[in-house]
């Protein structure tokens, strides 16, 4: 028999050898590879033939021209007619950064807080909690962010009448003021204090975890640890004579100088960003909470664990390895959708980069290569963190 | 139990009734609401929240609302007069038609309404308990609805392949409708009625697949022939707008992602290396990258890489934009499904000497399906909100139609909030029955015995 199939399989020639997965493997990715290729090449040329038939310029050399307009928030020093593309890429990206990040803080803080009311044992409570999700995760982001937009912010009062919050700032129609720091000599020190006692804290449980393994005694790490972060740079601090001033928003004319100036376009954005993703938080923390099998917390009480530290070390530890990973392909929406800030003006990356750089300057091809070369290097790097985190919190079954 | 025992004992006092505080309206509102002191305040505090909540906004959008006026000036007055705020829903009513169907003309809107009521006069039997084989339903509608769309939505001059195609569209739907019908009246199919009724149930076979063959294909030349003169007349892309462009696009957005999706996730899963490398990469650029910036791309780049003298005009683009980027998501959940199903499977249809087209579309994709369902109608729902971004390039949905196109009519310049009230509105029953329906269908083919 098996020399009769052998003997087939020689004399068969062509016809049988795509019988062979081997063969037949290599023949689909030769054919699939060949595809892609070709379509690849075929844009290529188009692309390059077009380029050239409309006279386009093409290459990065447009990252050392200067650029001639302005924006109206930015991170870093930038004058217009001065500053270069280079720098505007730069600037937009700072942009998109500072308003996803405090946003992704906000909308985690009211994710959580709405989750953790949704699980309440309060009828109206978690209806209520559930009315605020449902809302928010049926109505398109852009329809929410345009609302704060014009809805909101444009509505404040004009500077003359602005609206006075704690610590000196101000809310008016041109965005929040607020005073700027100006640090003093010695303040450096303070921030060194700052730090040691971050690490101090740090050694400190450390130390309190070892103690309690081997003595089983706690130690209120909590309360010393706060007091240690409080105390040493407020020592520091108050020896070196109090090195820090406040500069504060002053009326000039029709508008306010000095201070800090966040627009309302900004506002805008972080309110709408960390509103509309909180809804989806919350739904994460409900469904990681009561994914924790009832039986933990019957377990946990029968030990004799007291409620409070049941939820600390019993429930939210398990629930937080359901919680995590949702959690943070969240906050990456968060990044990318903050480039709804086109919408408004806030001069994020695809506002400042994709739109106005490109219609100044023509160079298509780079600059949406540019741009998603941002937004790719920013989700590859949020997902390394995840993979990190995922083999930490596994479960290691034996 | 021990009081079952007394009273079969000693024959004492009957069963006493549980304590008042526990069952009934009290017991509800006792566990539900006022359980503790903190439970109570919380209820006092949310109830207090929701009253000034919804007294404000039934104040702002029902009691002191404003139906009728010329423009925003007078909505204005009126309210300096009444020293109240009300909505001003004059402008959103005049402005209404635009919202739903863009700047279609008037007397040719009645080709929108009509090919929708033809889609869910289409799709209706599927949701019909007795009626068989809905798979036919879903998919003649995938294949052949798109044309009788575009003919009806576009309009004007039709090509050979349009005509056919369209004409096709008419006698499937016709089919389908009747079939439905006919499977509700009898429980029998069309076809075997017609056999009955023509009395052809003796003859072989062949013959009779031939008979009803040839009865389709005179029903199509029929529909061809009637139809090949009529035309309605043409109504460009970009007098297409509000709801309907919304609808359109997403619509067409899910229907092509979902096969997209599910090559790209089998893709993915290959043991062949080059295709699982090809899929991984394209599936992970475009996930990782915000849709604006796609359809940025779509807008300046597809220019570019058609060859000269081929162009797509803006709307073309930013279909195919959606398309191929939800098809990447779609395929994250079609991966999803797919893993949920237990290897066995697998090793079961490979035992039964199933080749790989057979195992996916016979075994592993229908039980996969019902896991991803959910994740579908999610997407769906995402993509729709999504939707909206097509205003920033300047198309004239919902939104767009909504931000620029009333607050910049002169009459209503500035009015924004009512506006915005009813797009969020539309887009909220609209997801928020779709999320609920998901839930639905979820529960009813849920096999977990719980």
């Amino acid at each position: 028999m098996a020399t009769m199939e052998n003997a087939r399989g020689k004399s068969g020639g062509l016809g049988h050898m795509l019988y062979d997965e081997r063969v037949r493997n290599v023949l689909y990715q030769l054919i699939t590879f060949c595809t892609v290729g070709f379509l690849a090449y075929y844009l290529f040329t188009n692309t390059a033939h077009n380029i050239e038939a409309r006279g386009m310029s093409s290459g990065f050399g447009f990252i050392t021209q200067t650029a001639g307009f302005d924006t109206d928030f930015k991170l870093i020093e930038y004058t217009a007619g001065q500053g270069t593309y280079g720098r505007i890429y730069i600037v937009g990206m700072l942009n998109t950064l500072f308003v996803s990040v405090l946003a992704i803080v906000f909308t985690t803080i009211i994710g959580f807080f709405f989750g953790i009311l949704r699980l309440s044992n309060n009828w109206i409570v978690s209806k209520l909690a559930a009315g605020y999700v449902e809302v928010l995760r049926n109505t398109p982001l852009l329809m929410q962010i345009i609302y704060w937009y014009l809805g909101v912010f444009a509505l404040l009062p004009r500077p003359k009448q602005s609206a006075e919050l704690i610590g000196g700032s101000l809310l008016n129609n041109r965005g929040l003021y607020m005073p700027s720091p100006i640090y003093g000599d010695l303040f450096w020190l303070t921030a060194i204090a700052i730090v040691a006692a971050i690490v101090a804290v740090v050694m400190i449980r450390r130390w309190a975890h070892k103690r309690q393994d081997l003595t089983g005694q706690i130690f209120p790490v909590f309360w010393v640890g706060l007091a240690v972060l409080i105390a040493l740079p407020g020592v520091v601090f108050l020896i070196t004579g109090s090195p820090l001033s406040w500069e504060y928003p002053e009326l000039k004319g029709f508008n306010y100088q000095g201070g800090v100036r966040l627009p309302p376009a900004f506002l805008a954005m972080l309110v709408a960003l960390s509103i509309y993703h909180s809804c989806y938080i919350a739904e994460m923390v409900r469904a990681g909470i009561q994914a924790v099998h009832k039986g933990q917390t019957e377990a946990s009480h029968s030990l004799g664990v007291r409620p409070g530290r049941t939820l600390q070390l019993v429930i939210i530890p398990q629930a937080m390895r359901a919680i995590v990973p949702p959690m943070i392909s969240t906050w990456m929406n968060v990044v990318k959708n903050s480039s709804l800030a086109v919408a408004i003006g806030y001069p994020d990356i695809v506002s400042v980069f994709m739109q106005t750089s490109l219609n100044q300057s023509g160079y298509a091809i780079e600059i949406v290569g540019m741009t998603m070369l941002f937004y790719m290097v920013v989700s590859l790097s949020i997902s390394a963190c995840m993979n990190i985190y995922n083999k930490r919190v596994q479960l290691k079954e034996r | 139990m021990s009081t079952v025992d007394t009273a079969k004992l000693g024959g004492g006092a009957p069963d006493r009734p549980p304590p008042i505080a526990t069952v009934g309206v009290i017991g509800w509102l006792r566990t539900n609401l006022f359980g503790s002191v903190v439970d109570s305040i919380l209820t006092i505090v949310s109830m207090v929240i929701i009253y000034y909540a919804f007294s404000a906004l039934l104040d702002w959008a029902v009691f002191n609302a404003i139906w009728e006026a010329e423009n925003r000036r007078e909505c204005l007055n009126i309210n300096k007069e009444t020293g109240t705020s009300g909505a001003c829903w004059a402008g959103v009513i005049i402005w209404f038609n635009a919202i739903i169907y863009g700047r279609y003309p008037y007397e040719e809107q009645w080709r929108i309404n009509f090919a929708f009521i033809v889609l869910v006069l289409w799709l209706a039997p599927m949701w019909m308990p007795r009626v068989k084989e809905k798979l036919v339903y879903g998919l003649s509608a995938v294949v052949f609805y798109p044309f009788l769309g575009a003919a009806l939505f576009a309009g004007g001059e039709r090509g050979l392949f349009l005509q056919i195609m369209m004409s096709a569209a008419i006698v499937f739907f016709v089919y389908n409708c009747v079939n439905a019908l006919v499977g509700l009246l009898s429980g029998n199919d069309l076809p075997d009625t017609l056999r009955e009724k023509l009395g052809i149930q003796g003859k072989s076979d062949k013959a009779q697949r031939n008979i009803l063959l040839a009865i389709a294909a005179v029903a199509f030349a029929v529909v061809f022939a009637l139809t090949f003169t009529w035309t309605v007349p043409n109504v460009t892309w970009t007098k297409w707008g509000g709801l309907f462009l919304t609808l359109v696009i997403s619509g067409i957005g899910i229907t092509a992602a979902l096969p997209g999706g599910i090559v790209l996730a089998l893709g993915r899963r290959s043991q062949l290396p080059v295709i699982r490398v090809i899929s991984v990469t394209f599936i992970e650029v475009f996930r990782s990258v915000p849709l604006i910036t796609i359809l940025f791309m779509a807008t300046t780049m597809f220019p570019l890489f058609l060859p000269e003298g081929f162009t797509l005009n803006k709307l073309l683009q930013v279909i195919v934009a959606v398309c191929l980027f939800n098809a990447c998501y779609m395929a994250e959940v079609v991966r999803a499904g797919l893993q949920a199903i237990p290897k066995g499977q697998y090793e079961a249809a490979d035992a039964m000497g199933l080749g790989y087209w057979k195992m996916m579309g016979l075994v592993i994709m229908p039980q996969a399906l019902k896991y991803m369902i959910p994740n579908i109608v999610g997407n769906f729902i995402g993509l729709l909100k999504d939707t909206t971004l097509v205003s920033i390039i300047g198309l004239f949905d919902v939104l767009n139609i909504i931000q620029s196109a009333i607050s910049r009519d002169v009459p209503w310049r500035g009015l924004h909030k009512e506006p915005l009230f009813v797009g969020a509105l539309i887009f909220f029953i609209i997801c928020f029955a779709m999320s609920k329906y998901s839930q639905h269908l979820e529960r009813k083919l849920s096999t977990d015995h719980r």
